[in-house]
Order: C-alpha cells, then structure tokens, then sequence
C-alpha cells in the first residue's frame, strides 16, 4: 500500500509492526471527537468522547482478525459515528440534533482521503482547539481540555505528565466542561472567523503545553519529548491555516523547534541534567535546527515584534553559536531586554543579567539587578538565588555570595536541578 | 505427529481494574496482539471472536437472559489454537497480550474428535 498524506492524522506506516503510524490511536481520537463535536455540538462533548473510545476498542478488536482496513480513518469515522447516533437516540431530547447531524452522510463517503475531507479535519481539529481556548475557561483547565480532547491522552496520562493527581485533572477538566456546557447549548460551535479574537490564549496554551514539556525536570526524555512533539504538532497545523498563519504563530514556532533541537543534549546518560556549556553541540537535533531557522525567517515580516519572536531570537543566538565561548550574549541581553519591554517580568531581567556578565563581566550583571525587588513567587525561588550567588562570589562577595547559594540549594525542586546547581556553583565558586 | 485442536476460552473478571484503555494504550495492545499473532501464526488456527455480554440461557424449565448473572467470571472471546500436546497450547497461549489484562483468565480444552 502506497505512503498517502492524509492530513492530521498521518499517513499510515505499512512498515510499522501493527501497521499504524505512532500515535495512530490517539491523534484519531482527537480528530474524531473534532469532527463529531462540530455535528452535534459542544453540549455533547462527553458523548462524543464515549463513542470515538468505543470506536478506537471496536477497531482494537477488529482489525486483529481482519487486517487494518484500506482506509482506517473512514472506518473509524463511520463506527464513531454509529456509536454516538445510537447514544444520542436513546436520549430523546436530542432527537432534533440527531435528525440534522444526519443532513450529512455519517461515513464521509468512500474517499475520505479527498482535499475536502482533509481540509475539514484541519478546520475541525482547530475549531476544537480554539474552543479550548475560551477565555472563560481557567488557564490550567485550557491546557487539560486539550490535552484529552485534541491529543487524546487519558486523564491517568494527563496527570503523570503534569506532576499532578487524577482528581485534580478530572476537577480541571470538570470547570471545562461545566464551562461549555453553560453556553451554546443548543447552538453549533461558532465559526473559525469568530474564534480568530481567541488566537493569543490559543498561543499560550501552546507555549504552556510546550513548556510543561520543556521544562520539567523529573521524568524520563522520551515522556517530556511528546508533549513537546504536540505543541509542535498544534502550533503547525495553526499556522497551515488563514485564521492562525501570522508572524506571531511562526514566531512561536521557530521558538519551539530551536528549544527541542537542544532537548535530547539537555540530560545526560543518567539523566541528570547538563548545563549549557557542557552540552554536546553534535547532538544538537539538525532537522529542529533547519525547522527552527526556516520559520524564524517566515516571522520576521510585518510590524509586531512579540515577546515569541525575543524569545526565538534568544534561542536561535544560542543555537546557532559556535560554541559556548563564541555566544553573542549583548545581542541575547538586547532582546532579553526587548523581552522586558514587551512583557516586563523580573525573571527577564534576572536572563539579562546573565547574559550580561557574561558579556561585560558579573559587575555588569549585578547592575541590572540593582533595585530589582523579586515578587513573592520568585524570592525564594532557586533561579533568583542561583544568579545572585553566581555574580557575588565573582565579584569578590564570598558571604553574600554563600547566603544565596545555600538558599538555592535548599530550594531546588529536584534532586538533578539540585545536582546541576551544586556543580554550577561548586566550579564557579570553589 | 498429527497436532490437536484446543479451544481456547477468554475469561475475565469484571470486577478487577476494567479502566478503559486509553488511546495510546490501545495502540500498544493492537501492536502487541499483531506482534504475537504473526509469531504463532502457524498455530492460531482462528483468531475466533470476542463474545458480546449479553445472551441467553437455555434450559428445560425456558429461557433466560444470561449468561448466569452470578458468575463470577464472564467468557468474553475465544479461540482455536494447534498445537502437539497441553504444553505447545500453553506456550502459544502464554505468550498472547491478552493474559496480562487485569483479572484475565484463559481457559485451554483440548477438542476431543479433531485431530488435524
């Protein structure tokens, strides 16, 4: 059977054991629950969600004995479909819906693989995307929604990845629901145009899932690997359509492709975590690098400049550095100073003083942070404390300098965070 | 030497762990399932079916809904595996996905009639 691009869901693998492209299940699943959510609507969400995992256990059990049929994305279809017309049946309320979901054939005909089913399921995976991003929805309760919906991880998933308990991800994903079910009952999902004011929140949640990835310090490479994989995987099918192919999209991801070509170098064999200067160049991912130079190049047009595109600017500096030695850090302290502009934080002036030392020297670094009174969430924080100590001791100011060590050590929130700071400072200080 | 005939019955418990799946659970399984059955292919004789819960129970006093509602354990699919003796079904059967399901039971007997 010949490769067929089949849009999001991903061509089908012949040479893969079970036939089916990594991820089959679960990016199914999120196409599904999008497709069938825009027919009956949102208030049946978790309706929906029941018929597509019935479907993905008919098709567990079926294709054993049968094969993976021709076109498993149809076949799908057609049953999750059945599933939820029967569900809905039997909820007589919803007779009505029923009757105008059936306006339009239930197996998407025979050739699902045509430009216009495809540019439905990428219109549909993004509706479903932006009703994520309701801004009446809480934050946290964003991200958890899409993860179940348009990635199609278990709650029992979406909780080992966040650090978090099932009961707190079921009562996040709860405020969701309760949120959608309170308004446009009865009515469709509004249109992509109407949603397009959401763009930003859609934006955040992708950078949030990206960094929930990114950032975590305490479970193996390949799980922190996927969630970055899915922003990536949202943020591209965002910027392949009009409503999100802006700069700031582009931006976004060249920022993210340029920070997961550093991802597998960022752990060492045991993983531990290595710091920048004694990270493998060579292990550098090339084709993140390529992806990450090519739509940084598609960001720079227009008038904005926004914090994603000081922040790839950041990334590409570092990434695109010779060697530790050779970083342009006045040009990283610019933009980390543009960063502060755009979105003013301390812990952007806290990477401007890095990089200033590192460009002028650590007195240059105290400067910037001379006056600088840390909130209540970063004093205390182990970045705060870890700068702090590294700049005093250069500059001569050993008991300062010691104070802010300790307390950085006493706060690191791992054992390889507590490692790396124990090294960083050891060697600079010792 | 001529190979038997064994029926291999899937019993599980209902009570014992039946979370759903997740998708990508799902996936693992289907590619275990295909990675197990293209070993012993030779064996499977047929893949048989899997049993949907409800039934109906036969006896001279009539007809009821079943299968018998205090069972404690519920056949939920079989199969027909070849194999020379006890030991070869067992090794084939031993191997399937489907034994580390929670509360899964496999039941094998071997047809009495069918020598191949």
């Amino acid at each position: 059977m010949p490769l067929r691009a089949r849009g999001p869901s991903g061509p089908i693998d012949p040479t893969s054991p079970s036939g089916l492209v990594e991820h089959y299940f679960r990016h199914e699943y999120g196409r599904l629950v999008s497709v069938l959510v825009r027919r009956v609507g949102l208030p049946h969400l978790e309706a929906v969600e029941d018929a597509v995992q019935g479907a993905l256990l008919a098709a567990l059990a079926t294709w054993l004995v049968t094969g993976v049929p021709r076109d498993p994305g149809a076949w799908l279809f057609r049953v999750a479909h059945n599933h939820l017309a029967g569900a809905l049946r039997k909820d007589r309320g919803h007779q009505r819906i029923l009757a105008g979901a059936a306006d339009q054939p239930p197996d998407g005909g025979e050739e699902p693989t045509s430009p216009a089913f495809d540019g439905e399921v990428r219109d549909e995976l993004l509706r479903m995307l932006f009703v994520c991003c309701d801004e009446r929805i809480p934050q946290e309760s964003r991200l958890v929604l899409a993860l179940k919906t348009l990635c199609g991880f278990s709650i029992g998933e979406i909780a080992f990845r966040l650090f978090t308990s099932e009961a707190n991800v079921y009562k996040r994903l709860a405020r969701a629901r309760d949120r959608l079910r309170e308004d446009d009952v009865n009515t469709q999902t509004p249109s992509l145009e109407a949603l397009q004011v959401r763009l930003p929140s859609v934006h955040a949640v992708i950078y949030l899932l990206f960094n929930e990835g990114y950032l975590s310090t305490n479970a193996a490479h390949a799980i922190r690997a996927e969630l970055c994989e899915e922003a990536i995987r949202l943020a591209t099918l965002l910027a392949a359509h009009p409503v999100g192919s802006v700069p700031s999209t582009f931006a976004l991801l060249a920022l993210m492709h340029l920070h997961a070509a550093r991802l597998a170098s960022r752990q060492d064999g045991t993983g531990g975590l290595l710091l920048l200067e004694e990270q493998d160049r060579s292990l550098w991912n090339a084709e993140h690098l390529r992806q990450g130079a090519t739509w940084l190049e598609r960001a720079a047009h227009g008038d904005v400049f926004g914090r994603f595109h000081a922040e790839a600017g950041i990334a590409a500096e570092h990434c695109f550095a010779e060697s530790f030695a050779e970083t342009r850090w006045n040009a990283i302290a610019d933009l980390y100073a543009m960063l502060e502009r755009i979105d003013p934080s301390p812990i952007h002036t806290l990477n401007r003083a890095v990089a200033l030392a590192e460009a002028q020297g650590p007195q240059a670094g105290l400067a910037a942070l001379d006056g600088v009174v840390p909130p209540a969430w970063l004093d205390g924080h182990y970045l705060w404390d870890a700068v702090l100590a590294d700049l005093h001791h250069r500059v001569g100011n050993t008991s300062t300098a010691k104070r802010h060590r300790d307390q950085a050590l006493a706060a690191a929130p791992s054992v390889a965070v507590r490692q790396l700071l124990e090294r960083r400072l050891t060697r600079r200080v010792g | 030497m001529s190979k038997h005939k064994y029926l291999v019955l899937f019993r599980n418990q209902p009570s014992v762990g039946q979370t759903a799946p997740s998708p990508e659970q799902m996936q693992q399984m289907f590619a275990a399932y295909k990675t197990w059955m293209e070993k012993f292919k030779d064996d499977i004789l047929d893949m048989g079916d899997k049993l949907k819960s409800d039934g109906r129970v036969v006896s001279a006093s009539g007809v009821a809904d079943g299968p018998f509602v205090e069972a404690k354990e519920v056949v939920g699919g079989y199969m027909i595996v070849a194999a020379d003796t006890y030991d070869g079904a067992v090794a084939v059967v031993r191997a399937c996905p489907a034994v580390d399901a929670p509360g899964a039971l496999l039941e094998i007997r071997e047809l009495a009639g069918r020598k191949m």
